[in-house]
């Protein structure tokens, strides 16, 4: 067998099986898109199964652009996205930045900082949304109310009374009411992810070049201006991996809003195709449809603006 | 320079001080679940059993016998174990290829299987759903496994893609003129090699495996049910039982965060992409 032909025989296997994965179920929800099909209809039961005959051209994708929650759902995604990659790159740089240099116990403190990283996220937002961030019974609600009952008690006290009696009791929030939902995905995500940002900064932090750093604070730089003109730059391309990595990982994010947000209006679109999936399959299809270029866009910003440097 | 050393004395402590309140800060959810696995339900809600309580393992007993943890531990561990050697079965002779024979398009390619990673699950599960049905697949570990296999491949060639480059070509020409032939090549000079490379990609797969949570709820009721499954099964409206959910948590994430802790120097290079040196 000739040098050349081997080589695309083997990544051919895998290249076959990606096709398949991604084609086959593609050109279904193609297909469903364009037709009227539904699960459950009394009057109309010739649409409960898919066919040719119940064509809708455009029909779903206008069914979809018309529902108050589609551009909703599109512009909660992408706040929801941009925002978990800006605070876990923020804290990603600065606890990287933190823990670069030796100190007593550094190993440990980077096992617990990783930890998050590994948490199945079903489990994270359950952790999160029931134990942590709950009004009443979570530790939210138990600190709330900790806080109140100290301030009640300083209103008797003599001197300072008077200036707690203006206090105003503290309330909860509850993370489950619709505006206050996409910050509690944020919040889950971020100590998701900080981890494993951080642990790439790191990575990157070690092997910047400190006689650099020496001659600059030779030359009187301060820590800021060595911070902003030496170590921002160095991490130039690992932002880019985090970033990249990221976007992969989130714009299909699903457990999480489904755990927190079930019933409420915050929506990301992988969850409204969900809600339509329940019964409207040609919605829901097309909702896919637009997800995919959407996601198509992201990819192909991305992956031509970070991933090319990746290859060199 | 002594100056700049005696000066940041003060500086180094409270920096260690700070880092070290960052990484409880982070780990205390960890932490937190823990605990009230070990508290009983009515324990769990209360104010002033928050760190002083009766340790119980009540919930744990509980969850083995009410449950059945152990079968859904079982498919997990089944069905990310073989997904993991299915893909890296596929992913080795494919990385090796774009490694050390690149075509004109072998980037082009690399960056089409990543992107099929973006495309949006929940757009093709209807199909995936409709489909597995009628060809008798749904539910079975087999589907499961070839499913996680397939989500996690770009990953696996991306990354083993990445370890294969760093091996000089001069290597491998050398066994090619010994007449060594590709399957030779494969087994006794790229694995050995790459071993550190291919462990920490087979590590990362089996840990998205463990984690996948939206295909493995899907796609399963009972037969191919996974811990993932287990934890769906046990959240939403029995909120109020905290130290039996924690139980539940704690026994589904357990094993992958310890399996994490020991391995996290190699993870962390592999999932650098190796770009970052």
């Amino acid at each position: 067998m000739s040098n050349r032909r081997l080589p695309r025989l083997l990544q051919t296997p895998a290249v076959i099986l990606l096709l398949i994965w991604m084609l086959v179920p593609l050109s279904m929800t193609l297909y469903f898109s364009f037709i009227r099909y539904v699960l459950n209809s009394l009057s109309r039961p010739e649409w409960t199964s898919p066919s040719l005959s119940n064509w809708r051209g455009f029909g779903n994708y206008n069914f979809v652009l018309n529902n108050k929650d589609f551009l909703l759902a599109i512009q909660n995604s992408l706040v929801i996205v941009c925002s978990i990659l800006f605070l876990t790159v923020i804290f990603g740089i600065l606890i990287a930045v933190l823990i670069n240099k030796a100190f007593p116990g550094r190993g440990i403190v980077r096992v617990l900082l990783i930890s998050p990283f590994f948490v199945m996220p079903a489990v994270n937002a359950v952790l999160w949304i029931n134990m942590i961030l709950d009004p009443v019974l979570g530790l939210q609600g138990i600190a709330v109310e900790s806080i109140n009952d100290v301030i009640d008690g300083l209103r008797t006290a003599p001197v300072v009374g008077g200036f707690f009696n203006l206090w105003p009791q503290i309330e909860p929030i509850s993370f489950r009411a619709t505006q206050t939902s996409a910050i509690a995905v944020i919040i889950m995500v971020t100590w998701q992810w900080t981890p494993f940002a951080v642990l790439i900064f790191m990575t990157s932090l070690q092997s910047e070049d400190q006689q650099q750093k020496e001659a600059a604070i030779l030359d009187g730089a301060s820590t800021w201006s060595m911070f902003r003109f030496l170590t921002l730059p160095h991490l130039g391309r690992p932002i880019a991996i985090v970033v990249m990595i990221q976007a992969i990982f989130h714009l299909s994010l699903y457990a999480e809003i489904e755990i927190v947000s079930r019933g409420n209006g915050n929506k990301n679109l992988p969850y409204l195709i969900g809600e339509f999936a329940n019964n409207n399959i040609g919605a829901a299809s097309a909702t896919g449809i637009f997800a995919v270029i959407l996601a198509n866009i992201v990819a192909i910003f991305l992956l031509r603006m970070v991933g090319k440097t990746l290859m060199e | 320079m002594a100056i700049v050393a005696q000066s940041t004395r003060r500086g180094r402590i409270s920096r260690a001080t700070f880092a070290w309140i960052v990484g409880l800060l982070f780990f205390f959810p960890i932490f937190w679940m823990v605990l009230t696995s070990f508290k009983t339900d009515a324990d769990a809600v209360k104010p002033e059993h928050l760190f002083f309580f009766t340790p119980t393992l009540e919930n744990y007993l509980n969850m083995t016998e009410n449950y059945d943890y152990w079968r859904f531990a079982q498919n997990s561990i089944i069905t990310a174990v073989f997904a993991t050697i299915f893909a890296l079965a596929v992913g080795i002779p494919c990385a090796y290829a774009m490694a050390f024979n690149p075509a004109r398009g072998t980037k082009d390619i690399l960056m089409w299987m990543l992107s099929t990673k973006m495309l949006p699950a929940a757009a093709v599960l209807y199909p995936m759903t409709f489909l597995t049905k009628s060809l008798g697949l749904f539910d079975t570990k087999f589907l499961i496994i070839v499913v996680l296999m397939l989500i996690n491949l770009p990953i696996v060639i991306w990354m083993l893609f990445t370890y294969f480059k760093e091996i000089p070509k001069e290597i491998i020409e050398a066994g090619q003129m010994d007449g060594v032939n590709t399957w030779g090549e494969v087994r006794e000079i790229l694995i050995p090699l790459a071993w550190g490379g291919i462990v920490s990609t087979a590590l990362l797969c089996f840990i998205f495996c463990w984690n996948e949570a939206y295909w493995t709820v899907r796609l399963t009721t009972t037969d191919a049910a996974t811990l993932s499954k287990l934890i769906e099964g046990n959240r939403a409206p029995e909120g109020l039982f905290f130290g039996r959910l924690s139980a539940v948590s704690t026994a589904a994430v357990g094993p992958i965060v310890v399996l994490g802790w020991f391995c996290q120097k190699q993870l962390v290079q592999g999932l650098t992409f190796g770009a970052v040196k």
